[in-house]
């Protein structure tokens, strides 16, 4: 069987090559501090892990979630995780309870890498997570009582040798949960052979080079974020820039400048934030190594590339992909001219077609369900434990991607919304069931309806109409204290940006949420047929 | 009460950590969960607590916490009230 293994192909692999004194990782954390990490570095801690997790009898089969924000120990966990066939998962450092109950407990993780602050709310559920064996602080000591591990003590005592055995191209790999318009987050699973896909979308989209400085802004709690912060850049011998700190313009540009950066992958709302600051702090920015600008999330406004244009004096290339898909499917590109606002054209290798309902393929111009013709490497190979699920997404050979788009005559695809109730904010799919919810928890909370509604910043921002018990008034208070319980119980991101007070939820006789109607309602358009509203 | 001290309960209720510890310099990068989107709820629930409401360009120039109390400080001093 030949090896497979992302971890090795980004670790073991480069070093092979000649490349373990080459600088992997330039870490800068949030106050500024620079270290530099080779891949003979990133090879030796990750061999470390992969050993510390051996010692506990963790391996192929089993499920390991970082929990951290970004941070040198997440990627050598990561890697390392990898190297023992066990499934990665990672967990984006804002979520709340519920979100971490949802993963932790569906994917039956038997251990979670994180910190102390964050192990705080943790703690709070463990008695509810009865896999989870075994948690490793990295700034934290042993507490065997319970099941607490201290990172530095079992990465001293593990040795930095580590045989990785063969790994198939369909062993288990990555984990990423997604929401959906109903039911509980999804356990995306992907496969060791995604990173063919990851690799070429690397080099002929990215169109890294082997002396590039890279930097992509994902957290890796997304899948962005491990397909391209970690898997792609590394396994073609990348130098890869990684900042622990936020957002902030200034430094921003100045790490562009500082370090250099030749390829740099963000968000739409990000660069829509940059596109709110002063103009100074770009226009004095010296970046003659920049080559690239690429996007991901949602989709890319034509207002902003023109603002790139005009004061980066660089175009921004929109790509498109999904945690489904492991890789990118559909992008702009240097070489291919931009049509701003569109996705761009597809990828070598991906077939994509509009889809009528019907499954007959649209005219050119006419809006259907945007489909992936199956087989590429990246392409998910379950939702965990809901195969079910997984198999309503697939039909004569198509993938659905729950996405809408039309293609016009010369190729190119422009995204139109998606087929369900999803909501899409800041570049992150927010289920309106899971926030209903947290909602339906809050004491005063008889009925919720949430909805994405546009925002030119977030994209779409989530909107909860709220009825109330007949005995509480709305008030400020009220709605601090709605928002601040979705952000601990889900996550910061699902929070709602707006709060509607209202005498009644529409439902449909079944009871179902009818979220079109109060989508209407508040933009203000005309609801369509309302004769099965039950109120 | 000082205003650190008030506000030091603010950032344990919006952030769900009551050994949360906050100092002057302290920014959003020492506070986990600190994004733009949870600082939305920090500064409802700030101008709540002392029923206050911060300027657009005050917002802008906050950087930490230091920056925070001088608002709210020079907000509530007597010199302020109209």
């Amino acid at each position: 069987m030949s090896n497979h293994n992302i971890a090795s192909a980004c670790t073991s692999e480069q070093c092979r090559r000649g490349l373990s004194a080459k600088t992997a990782m330039r870490w800068i954390d949030a106050q500024g501090n620079r270290c530099d990490y080779s891949f003979g570095d990133l090879e030796t801690q990750s061999n470390r892990f992969a050993n510390a997790l051996a010692s506990l009898a963790i391996g192929e089969g089993d499920i390991v979630f970082t929990f951290l924000p970004k941070m040198p120990e997440q990627f050598f966990a990561f890697l390392g995780t990898l190297k023992t066939r066990a499934v990665c998962g990672t967990l984006f450092a804002n979520f709340g309870e519920e979100a971490l109950l949802d993963r932790l407990g569906d994917s039956g993780a038997v251990c979670l890498v994180t910190r102390k602050s964050l192990y705080k709310k943790v703690a709070r559920i463990r008695e509810r997570l009865p896999a989870l064996k075994y948690v490793i602080l990295v700034d934290g000591d042993d507490d065997p009582a319970n099941g607490v591990i201290g990172y530095a003590r079992v990465m001293a005592e593990a040795a930095s040798d580590y045989g990785v055995q063969p790994t198939g191209a369909d062993a288990p790999s990555v984990l990423h949960y997604t929401s959906g318009s109903t039911g509980k987050p999804k356990g995306v699973l992907h496969r060791h052979g995604s990173l063919a896909s990851q690799i070429a979308t690397s080099q002929t989209v990215l169109g890294l080079k082997e002396d590039d400085v890279y930097w992509c802004t994902a957290d890796q709690g997304w899948v962005t974020g491990t397909s391209y912060g970690i898997i792609g850049p590394w396994a073609l011998g990348v130098t890869q820039l990684q900042y622990g700190g936020g957002y902030e313009a200034q430094t921003w540009m100045d790490l562009l400048e500082r370090e250099e950066v030749n390829v740099w992958y963000s968000a739409p709302t990000a660069l829509r934030m940059l596109m709110r600051e002063e103009e100074s702090i770009f226009a004095s920015a010296k970046l003659p190594r920049l080559r690239t600008i690429f996007s991901v999330g949602e989709p890319l406004n034509p207002e902003v590339i023109a603002w790139s244009r005009r004061l980066l004096r660089h175009d921004i290339y929109d790509t498109w992909f999904q945690t489904e898909t492991g890789a990118i499917m559909i992008s702009n590109r240097p070489g291919l001219e931009i049509r701003p606002g569109s996705m761009g054209k597809p990828c070598d290798g991906i077939e994509p077609a509009v889809l009528a309902d019907d499954g007959s393929v649209q005219p050119d111009g006419e809006q259907g369900n945007l489909c992936l013709k199956t087989g590429w490497p990246s392409m998910f190979v379950t939702y965990l434990n809901n195969q079910s699920v997984y198999g309503s997404k697939f039909k004569n050979g198509w993938y659905y991607t729950g996405d809408t788009a039309r293609r016009d005559a010369d190729g190119y695809f422009w995204f139109m919304g998606r087929s369900d109730d999803v909501i899409n904010t800041a570049g992150h799919l927010i289920s309106p069931f899971e926030v209903e919810s947290a909602l339906l928890e809050v004491e005063e909370v008889a009925e919720s309806g949430v909805i994405g509604a546009p925002d030119d910043l977030l994209f779409e921002k989530v909107v909860a109409y709220v009825q109330l018990h007949q005995r509480f008034q709305p008030s400020r208070e009220l709605e601090l204290k709605i928002r601040l319980h979705v952000s601990n119980r889900a996550s910061s991101i699902a929070t709602p940006q707006e709060i509607v007070f209202c005498d009644g939820i529409p439902k449909n006789k079944s009871g179902k949420i009818m979220r079109r109607v109060l989508k209407a309602r508040y933009l203000g358009l005309d609801a369509g047929d309302t004769s099965t509203l039950e109120i | 009460m000082t205003t650190l001290e008030t506000l030091t309960q603010v950032f344990r209720m919006v952030f769900d950590d009551e050994t949360l510890q906050i100092g002057p310099q302290t920014t959003a990068n020492d506070v986990d969960g600190w994004d733009s989107l949870s600082h939305v709820n920090l500064i409802t629930a700030i101008e709540g607590k002392f029923a206050i409401r911060f300027s657009q360009k005050e917002l802008l120039k906050q950087r930490n916490v230091g920056n925070l109390i001088a608002d709210i400080d020079a907000k509530l001093s007597p010199s302020q009230a109209k």
